[in-house]
């Protein structure tokens, strides 16, 4: 599982309540997508493209686990989350909606905005292909790239009836 | 093993686990919120759809909301109620208090259950010794209804052992408070925190309550303290005052051990943006408020109207400051009213509201203006969470919340 694209960066301890904020929680996805993380970069939203990499610092999404903030982030068409370190809900959910996710480790140098870069997500690779600084992150446990081969944990779950009775 | 290792053990049918296996394990007991229940309902009715077959695993709680304010809202909580008919899943309407303290007193939380919810603070229920842990809607959605199974990945486990005496005035709420600011946000990320120590064996169990409260902003996935006999007592103070599934860890040492000495503890307030921003009351006292508030998943406890009773006794809320009482539980209101703290602090100049979350996230109450600060017992202050991002958040302790609305700006001071 391999994904390739352009960086959008993103700070330190971003709760889900600013990825998705709480007057849109109630609103259709094609409401919410349009403010993913509006306040934190107002041209994320307008500008993200297919197969964009956001990559943030620590303790991405903490706060509330409502998945719907995964699912936005999702819906954006990103390829893939990076962060330096996950809030643990926020980890789990993406796999459990089909969002690739990687942990990289503290270390704010590793990409800026723009940077294309390259995440193995079995391996745990991390490329920066335009400074050529690499790392490596924690290789997603099997059970997860299972889940996300199969589109999720609800997508999961009929397809591997047993796992769950 | 451990608590929570035995506990996961015994719900997936294994004799032993191992931190970073997954196992995938019976769950006892799934809580909702209004808008976690809402956003569950809307992935199970879209994608899952199947029977429920035990729906009394599932508690619906409507805390956010105590009377809706908007058409849209009313629309959410009629979805709520028919989707918790259709199912037979058991709902307390508006009125009953916050999610946490309404399942604990109606006797939905038992030592040794697996207790899983959207909410954030799900974690709180391991001050029962239950193994409580927040999960996402597709979970809930996906396995817990249809299959009363969730996937857990078993964690390691850091002990936190709290021992010395406090200064005075110093509060468990103040103590809470710090160790974030000591430990730091995230720095457990993915553990199990147990608190123990001779301070936490010595705290009542709604003073326990402020510890694994905090677990989710140092990151931990759950939390506990080892139950014995304050557990043991107050459960037996609980409906059904069962106690079939209590476990206890077989006393190993956990992988870390992170001592403290809570005398070292002064009175604290955790700043915007988050709660590990925790400072000493000193350095922000005289900071202007207009609004505090008794309530929330930590606060509109017994003992924090007592409190504010205390400091209020012959003296008024400040004429600039708007102060709300939030009864965690009618448990609690009715107490308060037994006591006689409802009309001391009604005549104080305070403002009784219903039993509820109250401000948190400022959906029914509690929105803010730019420029406008709030001080309270709430669990949370990220900007934006309650109206404006340009207002304040500060996070303190009920002694410290009630001498702020008398003074009109942060005052940790009694006197």
């Amino acid at each position: 599982m391999i994904f390739e694209g352009r960086c959008w960066r993103f700070g330190d301890n971003i709760p889900t309540d600013r990825l998705v904020k709480t007057q849109y929680v109630f609103e259709p996805m094609e409401v919410i997508v349009r403010h993913v993380l509006e306040d934190l970069n107002p041209e994320f939203p307008a500008k993200v493209q297919p197969g964009d990499i956001v990559f943030a610092g620590k303790h991405f999404g903490q706060s509330s686990g409502r998945a719907i903030a995964t699912k936005a982030l999702k819906a954006t068409g990103i390829g893939c989350v990076v962060a330096e370190t996950f809030a643990r809900t926020f980890y789990r959910n993406c796999f459990e909606v089909g969002l690739p996710a990687l942990e990289v480790g503290l270390n704010p140098d590793l990409a800026a905005d723009g940077d294309q870069i390259r995440v193995d997500l079995v391996s745990g690779e991390f490329t920066n292909l335009t400074t050529g600084v690499a790392t490596h992150g924690a290789a997603a446990d099997p059970f997860l790239v299972t889940m996300l081969d199969a589109g999720g944990l609800i997508s999961l779950a009929s397809t591997h009836p047993d796992l769950f009775r | 093993m451990n608590l929570v290792e035995k506990i996961l053990a015994r719900a997936s049918g294994r004799s032993t686990v191992e931190p970073g296996e997954i196992v995938i394990a019976k769950v006892d007991r799934l809580i909702m919120h209004d808008l976690s229940g809402y956003l569950t309902a809307e992935v199970f009715d879209k994608r899952v759809n199947a029977p429920i077959p035990d729906p009394e695993r599932a508690i619906m709680v409507f805390d956010h909301h105590f009377s809706p304010p908007t058409e849209q809202q009313a629309n959410v909580l009629q979805r709520n109620r028919e989707w918790a008919r259709k199912h037979g899943i058991t709902l307390f309407d508006c009125g009953n208090g916050n999610l946490h303290h309404a399942v604990v007193r109606h006797g939905l939380i038992k030592p040794g259950m697996i207790v899983v919810g959207s909410d954030s603070h799900t974690p709180v229920h391991g001050t029962l010794g239950a193994l409580a842990v927040a999960l996402g809607n597709d979970s809930h959605a996906g396995t817990v209804l249809p299959y009363g199974k969730a996937w857990f990945k078993v964690p390691e486990t850091v002990r936190v052992q709290l021992d010395g005496t406090p200064q005075p005035g110093v509060s468990p709420r103040d103590i809470a408070l710090w160790l974030v600011g000591r430990i730091g946000e995230g720095e457990l990320n993915y553990r199990a925190v147990e608190f123990a120590g001779s301070y936490v064996r010595g705290l009542s169990f709604w003073d326990r309550w402020l510890f694994p409260l905090l677990c989710v902003d140092l990151g931990a996935k759950c939390s506990f303290v080892e139950p014995d006999e304050v557990t043991e007592a107050f459960v037996r103070t609980l409906p059904g005052a069962d106690n079939d599934l209590l476990v206890h860890g077989d006393g190993e040492d956990a992988a870390t051990v992170l001592r403290f000495d809570v005398g070292e503890a002064s009175v604290q307030v955790a700043c915007p943006p988050t709660v590990g921003n925790v400072k000493p009351v000193d350095e922000v006292a005289g900071t202007p408020v207009q609004w505090a508030e008794l309530g929330g998943h930590g606060g509109g406890r017994l003992e924090d109207f007592r409190v504010a009773a205390s400091i209020l006794n012959g003296r008024r809320v400040h004429p600039d400051v708007r102060f709300n009482l939030v009864p965690s539980s009618r448990e609690v209101f009715a107490e308060a009213v037994r006591e006689g703290i409802v009309l001391a602090l009604h005549e104080a100049g305070a403002t009784w509201f219903p039993p509820s979350t109250g401000s948190n996230q400022a959906y029914n109450m509690g929105a803010l203006a730019a420029g406008e600060a709030m001080i309270s017992t709430h669990a949370r202050n990220f900007p934006g969470r309650n109206g404006s991002p340009e207002a304040s958040m500060y996070l303190a302790s009920s002694a410290t919340v009630a001498a702020s609305a008398v003074a009109g700006s942060i005052s940790g001071g009694k006197s």
